[in-house]
């Protein structure tokens, strides 16, 4: 059977259904209104459970440099989405982070992609809309 | 066509006759162009029955953990053999359940017990963006689920549920076969868990029945009937579709290591005035 229209709905409303899965509320903590792109240098890498964690020192325009902090998926997907430990990610490589800023914390952020010096992007954490209403 | 072949297979009468009115109405717009793929390439076991044995991902996480292109494939390999599942309607709650709900999503999440590590009940870990597999024996069925490293036990062989359970998050599961399809009725959960996404608590008076139905080489269909007397107005169904994934393998996952969201999210409920209560 060739499915039509009305049918790919139900599958979409199926494949929906599960949208709010990942591992906590990305709205409790993070503004999807505050998406941030940052290009800087990995200080550090935290590959841990249920979320890795980064530092990024982060020049700004005025020359004052920001260490940001952000976190992404788990070590677990990572790798699934072509991440390697003490290979993708290392202090000192020059990425480019897009995610969005943290409701409170000034320098915090969850991240969405990264985008590596040799220009690969990789995916690195949740969408906005995962979790919350 | 395999829509039709797994209404057959759907045991509960409304449940089957809601879903060959979907079927109906799908059916006309579809030109039946359909190849009735038979399920021949469904594993068996030595003893006739579907084998169920293998890697599994389900297509409602799929986008997370493989990525917006293995959703696309999923998608298209679905309309291509004519696979669909009525969609999961939002949860019957009760009124007073419902203001629960709206109040848990008003606070963003921050009372999720998945958040804080505890284990995903039925059926949401079936539902989490981390594979699991199955391994099916003659008289009984084991899940091994990399999300939490948890596992079910799943007897075939007739027994009973026990008659000393204790709440748990995963309950107690009982399977039996109708059919092609592997019947699981579980009982015996706590209240600490939520069903799909934020907000679907249940009372300890929810029973889950799950059919598991390998339609293809490929895909388990899944359907989880939930009854819970104490917060629904009727039972809660939904679907998804399991998804093999041979070249997988089941990895640890501790997910207590480093969860700074405990921390957060205990600093945001007690700045809170408005603290729901499970039930």
């Amino acid at each position: 059977m060739r499915l039509d229209q009305p049918c790919l709905v139900f599958v979409a409303a199926l494949l929906s259904a599960g949208a709010a899965n990942a591992h906590h509320s990305f709205a409790a903590i993070f503004d999807s209104e505050k998406p941030v792109t940052l290009t800087g240098t990995v200080t550090s890498i935290e590959w841990v459970n249920p979320h890795i964690h980064f530092t990024l020192e982060v020049k700004g325009e005025d020359g004052a440099v920001a260490e940001w902090r952000f976190e992404g998926f788990p070590p677990n997907m990572l790798v699934r989405q072509g991440w390697r430990r003490g290979e993708t990610l290392k202090p000192g490589n020059t990425v480019t982070v897009s995610g969005w800023q943290a409701r409170k914390e000034p320098y915090l952020g969850s991240v969405r992609s990264v985008r590596l010096a040799d220009g690969r992007e990789l995916t690195a954490g949740p969408p906005a809309s995962i979790g919350g209403r | 066509m395999r829509f039709v072949r797994f209404v057959d297979r759907v045991s509960n009468a409304a449940l089957r006759g809601t879903l060959v009115v979907i079927a109906s109405t799908c059916m006309p717009l579809a030109g039946l162009t359909q190849s009735d793929a038979s399920a021949d390439d469904v594993p068996r076991t030595s003893d006739g029955r579907p084998d169920l044995s293998g890697i599994w991902i389900a297509t409602s996480a799929l986008g997370l953990l493989e990525g917006s292109e293995a959703l696309q494939a999923a998608r298209a390999a679905d309309r291509a053999a004519g696979r669909a599942l009525p969609a999961t309607e939002p949860p019957p709650y009760k009124p007073e359940a419902e203001a629960l709900r709206r109040r848990y999503l008003d606070r963003q999440g921050i009372d999720d017990p998945m958040a804080r590590c505890l284990l995903s009940g039925v059926p949401r870990i079936n539902t989490r963006p981390l594979p699991f597999e199955i391994v099916q024996l003659p008289d009984r069925v084991i899940i091994l689920y990399e999300v939490h490293h948890a596992f079910r036990l799943i007897p075939t062989d007739g027994r009973p549920h026990p008659e000393d359970l204790e709440p748990t998050y995963l309950g107690d599961s009982v399977g039996r076969w109708e059919g092609d399809t592997l019947v699981v009725e579980v009982v015996g959960f706590n209240a600490n868990t939520w069903l799909a996404g934020t907000g679907t608590h249940h009372s300890e008076a929810m029973r889950v029945v799950e059919r598991y139905t390998r339609d293809s080489a490929e895909t388990i269909l899944y359907e989880a009937v939930i009854d819970d007397p104490i917060v629904f107005e009727k039972p809660w169904r939904m679907y998804d579709i399991f998804r093999l994934r041979p070249n997988e393998r089941i990895r640890e996952y501790e997910c207590i290591e480093s969860n700074e969201d405990i921390v957060r999210f205990e600093e945001l409920l007690r700045s809170s005035e408005d603290t729901p209560r499970a039930n």
